[in-house]
């Protein structure tokens, strides 16, 4: 292996793997286009017998074309991990997930101080640890955020979205909004919150739970119980669905009868699932071991039980209304999507 | 930053779209990368290997320039590039766009 073929591979090293061939053999035959140019130009007679000549003026030429890394770098676009079209809605996601995650760590010293148990110098001693818990908390909140948004960078297609920002007219802001039209940011919205709810309940299951600072030390309480995790792969698919669906909406742009009927059908699906977990065994519950030397540990199984549906009936609750605000959304989008067809008919 | 490090920044902006223009329009005839550089920098278009190679691949992504691995003359294997009907039909719409680009800015830093 001669050097320029040393340099050649040093470029490719750093190329993408689909073009390297192709542009390897294009530095290539410009190199040696180079290369005899100005061995002619020095009159040498093109031989390989004088090699030491060769070999200084292929130093000269390589030094002159550059550093291999920064060649290889000209022929990729600049990289992102997060592009400028889904930042914006990246900065409000870390603000909002940022802002919830302080509010749980004051709420839970504020529980710790009425749980009582703990002496003056414990409460002081726990508060001067929340700047440090909101740290870790936002460092690993921030982190997963990232590596969500990264993934839908590279899932959601380029083209359509720029489309959909063009299309913007003034007159629209006087009209009233279509309602085939779709909302970009709602549906990354919810493409993240759907990914992180999966993430949570997939990967950080054993974190979820109940936290209590009692003194200096920090005690964590878990609250899901095996039949929670029996309806976890149902909980997938609907998760995995409902990302799915979001991305086929983007890449369309606006709603079409069947994408409203996929997601009448997964929201009526998710109400369903919502009320078998809620209707069947508990899915959240605290094992008096577990709670030891917790305020929790000391409370009698039927105020438990109270507690847990103090959590629970919010939720659910809350989880019914939204679905269920929807669901009278879609069957009225649906119904009426038929209208003007009906109306030039009249006519 | 320097006045000096400024203009430079500044050329590099200006010169990027120009470079575009540039290379379609001496494509009309097919060429390989190496003896296009060498015809703009003969005409006084000085332009780096690394600039030059990227921008060739970018334009015929677009579409504009056609490309394909030959050999003439019994020579090494070359990639030669010509201008797409597609590529036609943009430069010749380039051309009067930097004309009267031309002439405006001509007007007002007279």
């Amino acid at each position: 292996m001669n050097l320029l073929d040393k340099y050649i591979a040093e470029v490719g090293k750093h190329l993408p793997r689909k073009q390297r061939a192709d542009i390897e053999a294009e530095i290539r035959s410009t190199l040696e286009d180079m290369l005899e140019e100005r061995k002619q130009a020095e009159g040498a007679v093109l031989s390989e017998s004088k090699v030491p000549e060769n070999e200084a003026l292929v130093i000269e030429l390589l030094k002159e074309y550059g550093n291999p890394r920064k060649v290889a770098a000209s022929y990729h676009p600049t990289p992102y991990l997060i592009g400028p079209r889904l930042f914006p809605i990246f900065v409000v996601v870390v603000q909002v997930v940022l802002s919830v995650l302080l509010g749980v760590i004051i709420l839970t010293y504020g529980f710790s101080v009425v749980g009582g148990g703990l002496s003056r110098a414990e409460m002081l001693g726990a508060l001067t640890g929340i700047p440090l818990r909101f740290l870790a908390g936002a460092l690993s909140a921030f982190g997963n955020i990232v590596v969500v948004f990264a993934i839908m960078e590279r899932l959601i297609p380029a083209g359509k979205l720029k489309e959909l920002e063009d299309k913007w007219d003034p007159a629209q802001l006087a009209k009233a909004p279509d309602p085939d039209q779709i909302k970009f940011s709602e549906e990354i919205i919810e493409i993240f919150f759907t990914i992180a709810f999966l993430f949570i309940f997939n990967v950080y299951a054993d974190k979820v739970g109940i936290y209590f600072f009692s003194g200096n030390q920090f005690t964590f309480v878990p609250i899901l119980t095996a039949a929670f995790f029996t309806y976890l792969p149902w909980i997938n698919i609907l998760g995995l669905l409902q990302i799915g669906l979001n991305l086929v909406i983007l890449r369309q742009g606006t709603w079409q009868i069947y994408t409203r009927v996929a997601n009448l059908t997964l929201k009526l699906g998710t109400m369903l699932l919502a009320l078998f977990m809620l209707t069947g065994p508990a899915i959240l519950a605290i094992t008096p071991g577990a709670a030891a030397g917790t305020p929790l540990g000391a409370l009698s199984p039927d105020k438990v039980e109270t507690l847990t549906g103090f959590v629970l009936i919010p939720f659910f609750i809350a989880l019914f209304a939204a679905n269920g605000v929807e669901v009278i959304q879609i069957t009225y989008r649906l119904l009426n999507s038929h209208k003007p067809v009906r109306f030039e008919m009249q006519k | 930053m320097e006045n000096n490090e400024l203009v430079q920044n500044m050329l590099l902006e200006l010169r990027r779209g120009i470079l575009s223009v540039a290379v379609l329009s001496q494509l009309s005839h097919e060429q390989y990368g190496y003896s296009l550089l060498k015809g703009l920098s003969d005409q006084g278009m000085e332009i780096d290997q690394s600039t030059l190679y990227p921008l060739l691949r970018r334009l015929e992504a677009q579409g504009l320039l056609q490309s394909d691995w030959r050999i003439v003359d019994d020579a090494r294997p070359r990639r030669y590039y010509v201008i797409s009907a597609q590529g036609q039909a943009v430069l010749a719409q380039l051309k009067s766009e930097w004309s009267a680009l031309v002439g405006t800015m001509q007007k007002m830093l007279v």
